[in-house]
């Protein structure tokens, strides 16, 4: 068993969230300290502290969001053919074009596309920075999921929110520094979505569920009381004081008491951080908490402005699922219905605090969808498939581009045309604005140092103002 | 005369002016050219109609010219330090490092070389001149391999020390009665004037034995015994070591090690995270093989080419499962070629890992950065598998292979299926007399369904797919392969049929190099091989592997075994040196190349290697020997830290054992094992034990919809099994096994990582299963019906195998009083299972949530553990007692 270094003096984020600093590393701690290759961020200043990501599961449509295509308004229904070894089941076949269902309007001094769906968010537009160059790999769920999440579209390799964490630290020892607010059902891929991959595991994602438990066994088992449970510390602590005192030289063994009183003590704290009845009631309404079709999201993202307050560095939010093959009217509407007056709240609040110019905010899913649809069950219907050409995204704060477009797809949305990038770029990007450089940014695991973007990949300096 | 005597002249010039290289061509010959190639090429040459910043550096003019930032300044011969060649790769201009990653930053030395060069007037010799230049002056030594996409590599020479894994083993001869271990690592605790520590007392030595060997705690009478044998005998630890590993556990513990290199779960992961259903009899028949001691050369050969030995015996199609491990599937999304492809690569880097500790990965796009892997034999290990196809291929039950619980299991699935057959037709009979024909050109959604309900039946019958799959897990079949051409499957769901004439249908994957890793993306031919400088270096000889039709994998087999192969035994000796120290000899048990970690004990690895063949390759035999030896015996507590910390700061001397963690398993089946609940029946179909409740009815969506509850077995025998037996499933993990570091099942994990976290105190302190195990504890203790400090006694003895000080007798006996007083102030209400629930998941077609009911069959016929309902308030008091001994340090590390 790889044994973990110890560190001599432990902050107590490093007990509450572990003392694993050795894992997977330890073999080659002797490499990195002789090569002093090793470094952690900032590796230049940074323009935001902290990140928000919301991320749109599913795969949200780019042509009935953001990017209108009223191109397609003339193909709406056209027919064709498509085949060829590289074509999936998906692709091939009959398709046709699909319109949106939805008209669009220009938006804030900057005049961005909304869809007429977006009733609250539009008046943030003059924050907003678009991007419509964005590009992925994979069109299935999972594997695009975890490409976004990780840079890999294999499970395994940490989120970005853990190389976050790994390259910046933490901003509050008493809280995860990742943490991530799920549906209730999680998503394709699971939480290896989150994972901390090869890094340590301080720096895993820590998901804070929607429903039951926040955190899992956070709370006290059937029948025990918080008396009977401090009663067992004391005497776990006597039997543990003994054992140690035939070992004191093994460090590991204080760490794991002192991981105990961490413990006892979370189950006191974290209710209260996630208890969002304390906000005012304007608040409340302003997130559409309270309204069934907001409240999911709206708790979220005002979960998300308390927990980055309070100085967690990364937040992931997810909202879904966007995954409209059919009635994509139905089903895109009230979707970005669920989100929009969240989002436009937590902006709105973010600014308002003056925590706007140093927070990004992120918002994406795994990719974007098609113009066109398959024939399916001999009908057509609104709905778009899987498209890993051309998505929808947008930033805000963080030093983005505030009120710019960036990029742009081709005439009827089937793929980036302009200002186009693998989406490593925009990992590298996103790194950049929280003052981290991708290349600096690696850990050695299996045979070589990795990093985020894979590779390597390049800034889109376009996105930052 | 005269004249000749010129000639003569003029050829010695020649001789010392021009063909003896200056310096400056030196240089660049030996390290600035290499340098180039592997530092910068890719983005100034390599591909010339991607030049970057417009800086090509294949010529000494293109250099001179200059790019886009810089021109003739970048190369100024004469002047290395005002060149920007030198200063932009010391970093000293920001945003303009070069090269830009920082991992592939020059060293100082580096550096000292481009400047000098340039202060020698930049020469750039002939391609000839260099070529001889580097046959006689190159240090470092070179390595024939296949062949390299380049010729630098070719040429490229290698830190002699980093190649000692393809050289053939050097056996050292032991001086007679010596140990070998304590022979070799004694030698090297001398060089370092480190005195060992004394061994470790009779009780720590059993309870290390017992749990490296089977991974349960000692039994206490046997640890008595032991602990009288060892006082008298010095040979007490050969002994009960042979005892233990006639253990069927041992079995069971050793295929974890080995289940966690092959990465073994029990369904493909991603979108639909199907069930496979017959990886399980891998899995036994991996516990079969340690415990049977099946040779390893045997092991190997059987799981690479099983099939193609002798495909008419079950076992040997069992074992080629190995190959199938890693993550897969392929759905109507994507793309067959591609997805054969992402297996092809999986099962290359996953041979390469396992059997020969290489990384195979690396060599994918390019020739390997730092080993003697060029791209060319990554390409033609893959050509070794494109032949090799998947298939539920039949195979009778073995009379060892256990078949409990298939009727069980399968009525548990059928009325699963029953039940969702039942709500479908509900469901069918409501829709049909609702549906109307939708209005305009598209539909939209007002055919006058609930979308809620055409959610359901996509996720009813998606969830009928998957069950009915798991039906397969009782059908002879098993998890195989098969060698014939390539069929393209759009959609593969379930069980794939052995085609009855493999050569007909189909077509050959084409053995090639792809370019840059592209599948579409075709260059070189290649044939099938294994690794050439394991040939090359270790001597092997080497017939050519078979191609087209012929059976290509078990050339590899027999490749991989060959007594010479300097790889194979070296790696699974050091891999069992690891599972019984917590390190390897060479610290990176899956990857022996040059970015590995050299052998602590080079010696002592190829002593042990050569002794490994010698005797069988029999894994019992090794461990014995590991086992015997005073190495294994040392206490974990050193006399003298100071001087340790001094001298072996890493714990790579042996002077004390080190101590560690339970690992995720252990902890769980050593908690069942302590309370009296543990089930030891070896083997057969996957059980469901009990999870965290809240994670088994948490919707988890799957391509489609929404995946069925995770559904415990009935009976608390059939749940509390060893965890090997738990049905792993790569879409929901167990979360008390993952918070002790339990590895994913997608990466394969050369070894058990250990990291202290507060969610694991969490977990232990609070989760049910615990809470359960504390419980059952104090009742077993109880049924023994003794004084209360002897009923204490006996909870020591159980959980930490030895007896209690007085002031701990009586710690516990106060805890044990209050808590019983508190208990008897409560009065707890059984846990009721619900035959059904209702959940909410989000429907895909209106973007809403909805609600439905799901049976639970399960829960029809389950029985839980023991309830705190069912004690009385003293066994209830005495389980707070049980709890923390559970928690407590000594429990879960062992010294």
């Amino acid at each position: 068993m790889k044994q973990q270094n110890f560190i001599a003096k432990l902050s107590r984020r490093e007990a509450l969230y572990g003392l694993g600093t050795g894992i997977g590393s330890l073999a080659f701690s002797s490499m990195l300290q002789a090569e002093n290759i090793h470094s952690i961020g900032p590796h230049h200043p940074a323009k935001a502290k902290r990140c928000i990501f919301l991320m749109m599961e599913g795969g949200p449509s780019h042509i009935d969001t953001f990017d209108p295509k009223p191109e397609l308004d003339k193909r709406h229904l056209q027919r064709f053919k498509r085949s060829g070894e590289r074509e999936s089941a998906m692709s091939s076949g009959q398709r046709y074009f699909v319109k949106s269902p939805f008209d669009f309007l220009k938006a804030g001094k900057c005049g961005a596309d909304f869809s007429s769906e977006w009733h609250h968010l539009k008046n943030y537009a003059d924050d907003m920075c678009f991007y419509r160059g964005g590009q992925v790999e994979s069109v299935n769920h999972p594997t695009a999921c975890y490409h976004i999440n990780t840079g890999n579209r294999f499970g395994g390799d940490p989120a970005v929110g853990s190389w976050v964490n790994y390259g910046l630290g933490t901003l509050n020892d008493n809280l995860p520094g990742f943490v991530v607010l799920p549906r209730t059902s999680y998503p394709q891929g699971g939480a290896n979505n989150w994972s901390n991959g090869f890094l340590p595991a301080d720096y895993q994602g820590t998901p804070l569920r929607p429903e039951g438990s926040p955190i899992l066994d956070l709370n006290l088992p059937t029948g025990m009381t918080r008396k009977d449970q401090r009663s067992n510390l004391d005497l776990l602590a006597k039997l543990n004081g003994r054992h140690f005192k035939e070992r004191s030289k093994q460090d590991e063994l204080n760490a794991r008491m002192s991981s105990y009183e961490l413990a006892y003590r979370m189950q006191m704290e974290v209710p209260g951080i996630l208890d969002i009845d304390g906000e005012s009631e304007k608040t409340r309404e302003a997130y559409g908490v309270g309204d069934s079709k907001t409240d999911s999201f709206g708790r979220k993202c005002l979960l998300a402005r308390r927990l980055v307050e309070k100085g967690v560095r990364f937040v992931q939010a997810y909202a879904g699922n966007w995954d409209s093959h059919d009635y994509i009217s139905r089903a895109h509407g009230s979707l970005i219905r669920s989100v929009d007056k969240p989002i436009a709240a937590l902006l709105g609040d973010l600014k308002e605090r003056g925590l706007l110019d140093d927070t990004l905010v992120v918002w994406c899913g795994e990719f974007g969808r098609t113009p066109d649809n398959g024939v399916r069950g001999g009908g057509t219907s609104y709905g778009r498939d899987h498209n890993p050409k051309a998505m929808a995204m947008w930033f805000a704060g963080g030093g983005t581009k505030a009120g710019h477009t960036i990029g742009a797809t081709d005439e009827i949305g089937a793929e980036a045309v302009e200002c186009v990038h693998h989406i490593r770029d925009v990992h590298c990007t996103w790194l950049n604005l929280l003052g981290l450089d991708d290349n600096k940014l690696n850990f050695y695991h299996a045979g070589r140092y990795k990093q985020l973007s894979q590779f390597g990949g390049k800034v889109i300096n376009e996105l930052i103002a | 005369m005269l004249f000749r005597f010129f000639i003569l002249l003029f050829a010695i010039v020649r001789s010392v002016f021009s063909d003896e290289p200056t310096a400056g061509e030196k240089l660049f010959s030996l390290h600035i050219k290499p340098l180039f190639a592997e530092k910068c090429m890719a983005c100034h040459g390599d591909e010339p109609e991607k030049i970057k910043s417009d800086f090509d550096m294949r010529t000494r003019e293109s250099m001179l010219r200059g790019g886009e930032i810089f021109e003739g300044e970048v190369l100024i011969p004469g002047q290395g330090e005002e060149s920007y060649l030198y200063i932009l790769s010391t970093r000293a201009e920001v945003d303009l490092e070069m090269p830009p990653k920082e991992t592939d930053q020059l060293t100082d030395k580096e550096t000292g070389w481009i400047r000098d060069w340039i202060n020698n007037g930049a020469p750039w010799p002939s391609d000839e001149k260099i070529a001889d230049i580097q046959e006689e002056y190159a240090e470092g030594e070179k390595v024939v391999t296949s062949k390299a996409l380049s010729a630098d590599w070719q040429n490229r020479r290698y830190e002699t020390e980093k190649l000692w894994t393809y050289r053939p083993l050097k056996v050292e001869k032991v001086p007679e009665g010596k140990h070998p271990v304590d022979w070799f690592v004694n030698r090297r605790l001398k060089e370092f004037e480190l005195d060992y520590a004394p061994d470790a007392s009779a009780n720590e030595l059993y309870r290390r034995l017992s749990f490296g060997l089977t991974g349960l705690p000692p039994n206490p009478m046997e640890a008595k015994k032991f602990k009288k044998d060892f006082k008298k005998s010095n040979n007490a630890l050969s002994v009960y070591a042979l005892k233990l590993m006639t253990s069927p556990h041992y079995g069971e513990h050793f295929s974890r090690h080995w289940l966690d290199v092959a990465r073994y779960a029990d369904s493909g992961g991603f979108a639909n995270d199907y069930s496979r259903p017959n990886a399980w009899r891998y899995r036994d028949y991996v516990v079969r093989a340690f415990n049977e001691d099946k040779p390893y050369n045997q092991f190997v050969m059987e799981q690479l080419a099983g099939d193609e030995m002798d495909s008419t015996k079950p076992e040997n199609l069992i074992a080629t499962a190995f190959l199938r491990m890693g993550p897969w599937e392929q759905t109507g999304m994507s793309v067959f070629k591609e997805t054969r492809q992402l297996w092809l690569d999986d099962v290359t880097d996953s041979v390469g890992q396992a059997f020969l500790a290489h990384a195979m990965q690396c060599a994918k796009c390019h020739d390997h950065k730092f080993d003697p892997v060029p791209t060319r034999d990554y390409y033609s290990m893959m050509a070794v598998f494109s032949t090799t196809q998947f298939a539920e291929r039949n195979a009778s039950f073995l009379p060892s292979e256990s078949k409990k619980n298939f009727d069980s299991f399968t009525g548990m699935i059928q009325s699963k299926i029953a039940s969702y057959d039942r709500q479908n037709a509900e469901l069918q009979e409501k829709m049909n007399r609702l549906k109307k024909e939708e209005k305009g050109s598209a539909k939209v959604g007002d055919n006058g369904l609930d979308p809620g309900d055409e959610a359901s039946q996509s996720r009813i019958f998606k969830n009928l797919i998957r069950h009915k799959i798991e039906l397969d897990r009782v059908q002879p079949l098993t998890h195989a392969v098969y060698t014939g051409k390539t069929i393209v499957r759009k959609n593969v769901q379930g069980r794939i049929d052995m085609p009855d004439t493999p050569w007909q249908e189909g077509y050959f994957d084409t053995d090639v190099i792809y370019s840059g890793g592209d599948v579409y993306s075709l260059g070189d031919a290649v044939e099938p091989g294994g690794l050439s400088a394991a040939e090359s270096l270790g001597g092997m000889k080497v017939s050519p592997f078979p191609q087209g039709k012929g059976k290509r994998r078990l050339a590899l087999a027999r490749w991989v075994v060959d007594q010479k192969n300097p790889l194979t035994a070296r790696v699974i000796v050091n891999r069992i040196w690891s599972w019984h120290f917590g390190r390897g000899i060479a610290g990176n048990p899956n990857n022996f190349g040059g970015t590995g970690e050299l052998p602590t004990h080079p010696a002592l690895l190829d002593y042990l290697a050569d002794w490994f063949m010698k005797n069988g390759w029999s894994v019992k035999k090794l461990n014995h020997l590991i086992l015997t030896s005073n190495t294994y015996r040392r206490s974990s507590r050193h006399p003298d830290s100071k001087s340790l910390n001094e001298k072996d700061p890493k714990g790579i001397l042996y002077a004390r054992f080190l101590p560690r963690r339970l690992v995720a398993e252990e902890i769980r089946d050593t908690m069942l094992q302590v309370s009296g609940e543990l089930n030891h029946d070896l083997g057969g179909i996957p059980v469901r034990p009990d999870i965290n409740p809240e994670v088994a009815f948490q919707p988890r969506q799957i391509m489609g919809g929404t995946a069925s509850v995770y559904e415990p077995d009935p009976l608390p025998l059939q749940r509390n099994r060893r965890t090997i037996y738990a049905e792993k499933l790569r879409g929901l993990r167990d979360p008390f096994l993952e918070a002790f570091n339990q590895p994913g099942p997608d990466i394969s994990c050369e070894l058990r990582e250990s990291s202290t976290v507060a969610p694991q105190a969490l977990t232990l302190l609070n989760a049910e299963e615990v809470q359960d195990r504390a419980l059952a504890f104090a009742d077993r203790l109880l049924m023994e019906k003794s004084t209360e400090s002897t009923t204490i006694s006996r909870a020591f003895e159980l959980a930490l195998g030895r007896t209690p000080s007085k002031e701990e007798i009586s710690a516990c006996i106060t805890r044990w009083k209050n808590a019983t007083k508190t208990e008897s102030e409560k009065s707890p209400v059984a846990r009721t299972y619900p035959g059904k629930i209702k959940r909410t998941v989000m429907a895909e077609k209106t973007g809403e949530p909805y609600d439905f009911w799901e049976f639970i069959p399960a829960f029809k016929s389950y029985r839980p553990d023991l309830q705190r309902s069912e004690t009385d308030a003293r066994t209830r008091g005495l389980a707070h007692v049980c709890l923390v001994l559970f928690n407590s340090n000594e429990f879960v590390y062992i010294d």
